[in-house]
C-alpha cells in the first residue's frame, strides 16, 4: 500500500529569492520550462533580508514566468509539494529563520553559491542557512544539489566537517545551469584581441599583477567590461579599454575580442561560470584557471595568467588550431542543454524515496 | 612601514585610525595612513595629529597592514588594499566587532577578494564582550604599563569630560570655577564645541577648556592623573580611547556617567557622583589621598587583558621595540617666532650665549633668522614661513610641528619667544612631555585679547618676561611663581672712536663717495607699517646735501620698496650689524621696537623714533613716548612729515642730537637681564 496518494505528475514547488540579479535567477529561469514539462510547478518567492522588503523580480525570471503563466506566491506560510527545489540557500545568510513551513516528499537545495572558497574558508554562513531550512522542513529526504565539480567539492568538504552532515544527502549528478545560447562561428583569422566580462565586484578580478599579465601592452586590444572598480580606483593602463558594467551589450563586447581571458581573485571561484559558456557560444576561445575550467572540460583552455601570452601567440599563428578549439568548445556545451537537464531532472523525480512501500 | 586602514571612511573612523597609529608609533613602530583617508572636514586638531602619519600612495612599502572596523567594509578599502599589491609575506590583520557569524565570514571574504589571499580577522567581541564604546570601529586597546604620572607635578591633574552634560544651570559653571580655583588639584575640562561656546560666552570664560580634538587621547592620558567622565554614555571614540589609555597606564578613572558606562564595561573605574556639585568633595575626600591604593587595585583587574595592544601586535607578528632607555643628551631648543624682524631670534641668541657651553643648545627658526643664529655658532633647524593662502594658512605651523617633534624628545627643553603660542609649540610640549619656557615680551597693544594670548600659558614651566627700560611700561599679564621678570635683554656691541672712523671710511669706499654726515634709517621692513612715504621724505630732503650719505638699513631678506633705490645719496644696506652703523651715524631714525629702543638706549645713541603700529605688534608708541618724556629721544608720529624734516635738519645742521645725547649719558640704565634669563633656562634644563 502506498504511503500516500500520488498523481502521475508530481507537484514541484520552487522556493526562490527572485531578486537575485545574476546567475541564480538566470539558471532558474532556464530550467523552469523544463521542470514544467516534468510536473506541476508552483513558484514561491521569499523576501529575504538579503534584498530588503521590495517585491522586485529579476527580469529574466519575470519573462519566463509570464511565458509559462506561472504566478509567484510571495512569502506563503506553508509550502507543500512532492518536490521542493530551494535555489541558493545563501539568501538566508542575513536572517535567523526561514519563516515558511515546507512539507515535501523530497527537498532539494540547489547550492548555487559555493559553500567554501578556494583554500577552504567558508563562503557564507552555511550552517545558519541550512539550519533554517532544516528547522522549517518536514520531508523524507533532504538533498544538497551541487551545480558544478568545484561547487560539489565545497559541499562535500563542508559536510565532512559539519555536525549537520547526517541531515543531508548530496545529489550524485550536478544540477548544472542550462546553457542554450545560439552558437556563433569563430572569426576567420584570430587576432590578439583579448577581453573579459564580469560584474565589477572585487572577487571577479585577479590581483593587478595577474591582470597585467593577461592584458599586456603588446596585445592588439584589451577590453575589460565591468571595470567599474578599476575605474574608481584609477587602476588605468593606456593599453586597456575599461568599460563600466552596462556600457555596451555583451554582443558588442564579444564583437571586439577573439580571446576571452577570465581569471578571478584566487580566493574566489565561480560556482558554475555562465559567462564562460556565453563566450564559448559566441565563438571565442576561453582561457581560464583550472578550477573554473573543470566545469566545462574541453570547452576551455586552462592555464595560469603567466601562460596566457604563449597560448594566444600559438593560436594566432595557427588559425586552424583556433577553429578546432572553438569547435571542440561548442561541442562540449551540448552537455548543458535543456535535454540533458531534463534527463537529470527526470532521474531526480523518479528516484526511489527509500521509504518502505 | 605599518599601514593603518579602516573598513569605512568617515570622520569617526579617521579618529580610530589616528588613535591606533599613535599607539603603535608610541610602541616604537613606523606607522602611516594613506593621505586619501584625510576627511575634508578633519578640522585643525586632527590635521596636526594626522600630519606625522599621512603618506601619499606608493610612498612607503607596506610591511604590515592593520584594517580597523572590518565589520563594515567599503570598496575604498578594497581598492586601497588591492592597489598596494602586497607581497604574500606582508601580514594583514583586520579587527572588527561582528554581531553575526555571517558578518565575520563576509568581512573575511571581502578582504580575501581584494588581497588575493586570506587576511587574519580578529573578532573583538571574543575578548571584549562589553566594550566601553560598542559602536566604534576602534579596537580600544592600549599599551598596558605603569607610568610614573606625577614626577614633575605637585598636585594631580584632574580632567573632566563633560560629555552630554547640559550647561543650562548657571550653578554648574560656577561649580567648575570654584574647583578650578582651589589648590588641591589642577582642573581641565574637555568639552564639545557647543559647550565651549557657552562657557566662553559666560562670566566663567577663563575656565581651562579643551575641545575633543584639541589633543590626542594619548597626550591627554599622559597629562591627566584623574579622569572624571560625565554625561550619558561616552562622548565618542576619542574619549573612549582616552579612558582606556589612562586606566591602562595607571591613571584613575571616575565614572560619573548617567548610565555608568565605564563600570558596566568591567573597567576598573571608581563609581563617582553623577553631579559635578559633589565631585570636589569626592575628589578631596576619597580619591586624591588614596591614588596609589586605587591604582594598585585597578592594576589587578582582568579587564586590562582585554585592552592589551600586544594581542594585536602578536597577531601581526610584530615585536614591540624596547623603549629607548638612553637618549641623546638633553638639549635646549629655542624657537623664536619671526614677528616683523628678527627681534625674537636676536633676543634668544643673546640669552643662549650666556648659557654654559656644556649645555646643548639649538634653534628652530624661520629662514630670515637662520644666518643670525648660525653666526653665533649654534645649530639651527630652518622652519617654513607662514603663507597667507586661503586654503591652508596654518600649513607652515603643521610643518613646524613636524620638525619640532622630530628633533625634541622627553627631557629636552623648549624655549619659545613670541606672542601667540602656536599649536605646534603647545602640542609638542604636551606630547613630548618637555620642559618649557616662554620668553614673553610685554607692552601688548590695547585691544588685544589677553585671554587668547594667555590661554596656553599653563603649558610652560616658566615664563620669562624681559623688562622694558622704564617701569611704567612693565605691565603684568599673569601672576605666579612661574613668572620671572628679568632686566632688559639687549645686544651690546663695542665700537671705539677709531673703529667708528674705519667704518665710515669703509662705507665711503663701498659706496664710492665721500661724505661728512651719515644718516641711518631703520623704519622696518614694511610688514607691519608701510614707511615708504617717510623713507621717501627723508631721502628727498637729504638729496640736496652732497656731503651726506643716507643708509636705509633693514634685516637681511627684508623687502625693500623699489623707489628707495632712486636716490643718489641714499643706499640700502641689509645687515645684522645695524647697531654698529648706528654708532657710526650722525643721525639715526628708527622704529621703536623693543630691540631698537634698547640698543639706542644702552649704546646711548640719540635717535628719532617713528613708532610702528599694527594689531599684532607691541605698543611702540608707548615705548617711544616713555623715551621722549625723559628727553632721551625725539618721537615723531607717522603723519608728522614737517616735524620729521625739521628735526632731521636740526640734528644735521645744528647738532640737535646733542641735547638728547647729554640726557642719555646721564640716564641710569637698568641692569640687563640676559644672564638672569640664561640662569633660569639653565636651571630648567638641569631640573630633569
Amino acid at each position: 500500500m502506498l504511503a500516500f496518494e500520488r498523481s502521475n505528475t508530481p507537484t514541484i514547488a520552487y522556493v526562490i529569492e527572485p531578486r537575485f540579479s545574476g546567475g541564480t535567477s538566470a539558471a532558474v529561469a532556464a530550467e523552469l520550462p523544463v521542470a514544467a514539462e516534468c510536473g506541476q510547478v508552483v513558484v514561491h518567492a521569499i523576501t529575504s533580508r538579503a534584498f530588503g522588503t521590495n517585491q522586485h523580480v529579476s527580469p529574466v525570471l519575470r519573462q519566463v514566468l509570464d511565458e509559462l503563466n506561472i504566478p509567484i506566491i510571495w512569502d506563503a506560510p506553508r509550502i507543500s509539494a512532492d518536490f521542493v527545489f530551494l535555489h541558493n540557500p545563501s539568501f538566508l545568510k542575513f536572517q535567523d529563520t526561514l519563516g515558511t513551513r515546507i512539507i515535501a516528499r523530497e527537498l532539494y537545495v540547489i547550492t548555487h553559491e559555493n559553500f567554501l572558497r578556494p583554500g577552504g574558508a567558508e563562503g557564507f554562513d552555511v550552517s545558519s542557512c541550512l539550519s533554517q531550512i532544516e528547522a522549517s522542513t518536514i520531508s523524507l529526504r533532504k538533498t544538497l544539489a551541487p551545480i558544478s565539480p568545484f561547487n560539489r567539492s565545497g559541499v562535500v568538504d563542508w559536510l565532512a566537517t559539519s555536525r549537520v552532515a547526517r541531515q543531508w544527502d548530496v545529489l550524485g549528478s550536478d544540477w548544472f545551469n542550462i546553457c542554450e545560447t545560439e552558437m556563433r562561428a569563430p572569426c576567420e583569422t584570430p587576432q590578439d584581441r583579448r577581453g573579459r566580462h564580469s560584474r565589477p565586484g572585487f572577487e571577479k578580478f585577479p590581483v593587478i599583477a595577474d591582470l597585467d599579465s593577461c592584458f599586456p601592452s603588446h596585445s592588439q586590444c584589451n577590453v575589460i567590461l565591468g571595470a567599474d572598480a578599476l575605474l574608481n580606483a584609477r587602476v588605468l593602463r593606456a593599453h586597456w579599454t575599461l568599460l563600466p558594467f552596462d556600457a555596451i551589450t555583451v554582443q558588442e563586447f564579444f564583437g571586439m575580442i577573439d580571446f576571452f581571458v577570465y581569471f578571478t581573485a584566487p580566493t574566489w571561484q565561480e560556482s558554475f561560470g555562465r559567462v564562460v559558456a556565453e563566450a564559448v557560444a559566441a565563438g571565442k576561445v576561453v582561457l581560464t584557471n583550472p578550477d573554473t575550467g573543470a566545469t566545462f572540460g574541453k570547452a576551455v583552455l586552462t592555464c595560469q595568467p603567466s601562460q596566457v601570452d604563449t597560448i594566444i601567440v600559438d593560436l594566432i599563428a595557427q588559425p586552424q588550431k583556433y577553429h578546432d578549439q572553438v569547435a571542440r568548445s561548442q561541442s562540449a556545451l551540448q552537455n548543458y542543454s535543456a535535454g540533458k537537464f531534463k534527463a537529470m531532472l527526470s532521474g531526480v523525480l523518479c528516484a526511489d524515496s527509500e521509504v518502505n512501500k | 612601514m605599518i599601514y593603518v586602514e579602516v573598513g569605512t571612511r568617515s570622520l569617526r573612523s579617521f579618529d580610530t585610525q589616528l588613535i591606533f597609529a599613535e599607539q603603535l608609533a608610541a610602541r616604537g613602530f613606523s606607522v602611516c595612513i594613506d593621505a586619501d583617508y584625510l576627511p575634508e572636514d578633519a578640522g585643525r586638531g586632527r590635521i596636526y595629529e594626522a600630519a606625522k602619519f599621512l603618506v601619499d600612495p606608493g610612498e612607503n612599502k607596506a610591511q604590515t597592514v592593520f584594517v580597523l572596523g572590518a565589520e563594515a567594509i567599503d570598496d575604498f578599502l578594497l581598492a586601497s588594499l588591492r592597489n598596494k599589491q602586497l607581497d604574500p609575506s606582508v601580514p594583514v590583520v583586520a579587527t572588527g566587532r561582528f554581531m553575526t557569524q555571517q558578518s565575520y565570514i563576509a568581512a573575511k571574504a571581502r578582504l580575501a577578494y581584494a588581497l588575493g589571499r586570506e587576511a587574519q580577522v580578529i573578532d573583538l567581541t571574543d575578548f571584549q564582550p562589553r566594550p566601553v564604546l560598542p559602536s566604534t570601529s576602534s579596537p580600544l586597546v592600549a599599551d598596558v604599563r605603569p607610568v610614573s604620572r606625577r614626577s614633575k607635578r605637585v598636585v594631580p591633574n584632574v580632567t573632566l569630560v563633560l560629555g552630554s552634560m547640559e550647561l543650562d544651570n548657571p550653578e554648574t559653571l560656577s561649580c567648575f570655577s570654584r574647583m578650578s580655583s582651589q589648590s588641591g588639584y589642577n582642573l581641565k575640562l574637555i568639552v564639545s564645541g557647543a559647550q565651549n561656546e557657552a562657557i566662553k560666552a559666560s562670566p566663567f570664560h577663563d575656565l581651562p577648556t579643551y575641545l575633543y580634538t584639541g589633543l590626542s587621547p594619548l597626550t591627554l592620558a599622559i597629562s591627566t592623573d584623574i579622569l572624571a567622565m560625565f554625561g550619558n554614555g561616552i562622548a565618542g571614540v576619542r574619549m573612549a580611547a582616552f579612558a582606556v589609555e589612562l586606566i591602562a597606564t595607571g591613571g584613575v578613572a571616575i565614572d560619573c556617567t548617567d548610565d555608568e558606562v565605564l563600570m558596566s564595561s568591567g573597567a576598573p573605574a571608581l563609581l563617582g557622583p553623577k553631579t559635578p556639585f559633589a565631585l570636589d568633595g569626592y575628589l578631596i575626600g576619597n580619591v586624591i589621598g588614596n591614588v596609589p591604593q586605587i591604582v594598585e587595585q585597578a592594576s589587578k583587574s582582568q579587564w586590562l587583558h582585554t585592552v592589551d595592544i600586544s594581542r594585536l601586535e602578536t597577531a601581526a607578528g610584530l615585536m614591540a621595540k624596547q623603549r629607548q632607555e638612553e637618549q641623546d643628551k638633553p638639549k635646549t631648543l629655542f624657537f623664536p617666532t619671526n614677528g616683523v624682524g628678527l627681534g625674537h631670534a636676536q633676543r634668544c641668541s643673546i640669552i643662549a650665549r650666556e648659557m654654559p657651553d656644556t649645555m646643548t643648545k639649538m634653534f628652530a627658526a624661520f629662514p630670515s633668522c637662520v644666518p643670525l643664529v648660525r653666526r653665533e655658532g649654534i645649530d639651527c633647524i630652518p622652519l617654513v614661513q607662514r603663507t597667507d593662502t586661503k586654503t591652508n594658512s596654518d600649513g607652515n605651523d603643521v610643518l613646524t610641528y613636524r620638525r619640532l617633534g622630530a628633533v625634541l624628545q622627553e627631557n629636552d627643553t623648549l624655549v619659545f619667544d613670541g606672542g601667540y603660542v602656536f599649536d605646534s609649540v603647545y602640542r609638542v610640549i604636551r606630547e613630548r612631555k618637555l620642559s618649557a619656557a616662554w620668553i614673553r615680551r610685554g607692552l601688548w597693544p590695547e585691544g588685544r585679547s589677553r585671554q587668547t594670548m594667555l590661554r596656553r600659558e599653563s603649558v610652560f614651566d616658566r615664563v620669562i618676561v624681559p623688562s622694558e627700560a622704564f617701569d611704567e611700561l612693565n605691565d603684568a599679564y599673569s601672576y605666579g611663581d612661574h613668572v620671572h621678570y628679568v632686566g632688559p635683554i639687549v645686544r651690546q656691541v663695542e665700537q671705539s672712536a677709531a673703529e667708528k672712523e674705519q667704518l665710515r671710511t669703509r662705507l665711503a669706499e663701498r659706496f664710492g663717495r665721500d661724505f661728512k654726515q651719515l644718516v641711518v634709517s631703520m623704519l622696518g621692513g614694511g610688514v607691519a607699517s608701510d614707511r615708504s612715504a617717510q623713507l621717501q621724505a627723508i631721502s628727498g630732503m637729504l638729496e640736496a646735501r652732497d656731503d651726506c650719505l643716507h643708509l636705509v638699513v633693514t634685516w637681511p631678506g627684508s623687502t625693500v620698496q623699489p623707489a628707495t633705490f632712486g636716490w643718489k645719496n641714499t643706499r640700502v644696506v641689509q645687515t645684522l650689524e645695524a647697531t654698529k652703523l648706528s654708532l657710526a651715524a650722525d643721525v639715526v631714525i628708527s622704529a621703536a621696537g623693543y630691540n631698537s629702543v634698547l640698543e639706542m638706549l644702552y649704546h646711548r645713541i640719540p635717535a628719532i623714533f617713528i613708532p610702528q603700529s599694527a594689531p599684532y605688534l607691541d605698543d611702540q608708541e608707548r615705548r617711544a613716548a616713555a623715551m621722549a618724556d625723559r628727553d632721551l629721544c625725539a618721537a615723531i608720529t607717522e603723519r608728522e612729515f614737517m616735524t620729521l624734516e625739521r628735526t632731521v635738519a636740526d640734528w644735521l645742521d645744528h647738532d640737535g642730537a646733542e641735547f638728547y645725547r647729554s640726557a642719555l649719558n646721564g640716564f641710569e640704565l637698568p641692569k640687563t637681564g640676559a644672564v638672569k634669563a640664561a640662569e633660569l633656562l639653565t636651571e630648567l634644563g638641569a631640573r630633569i
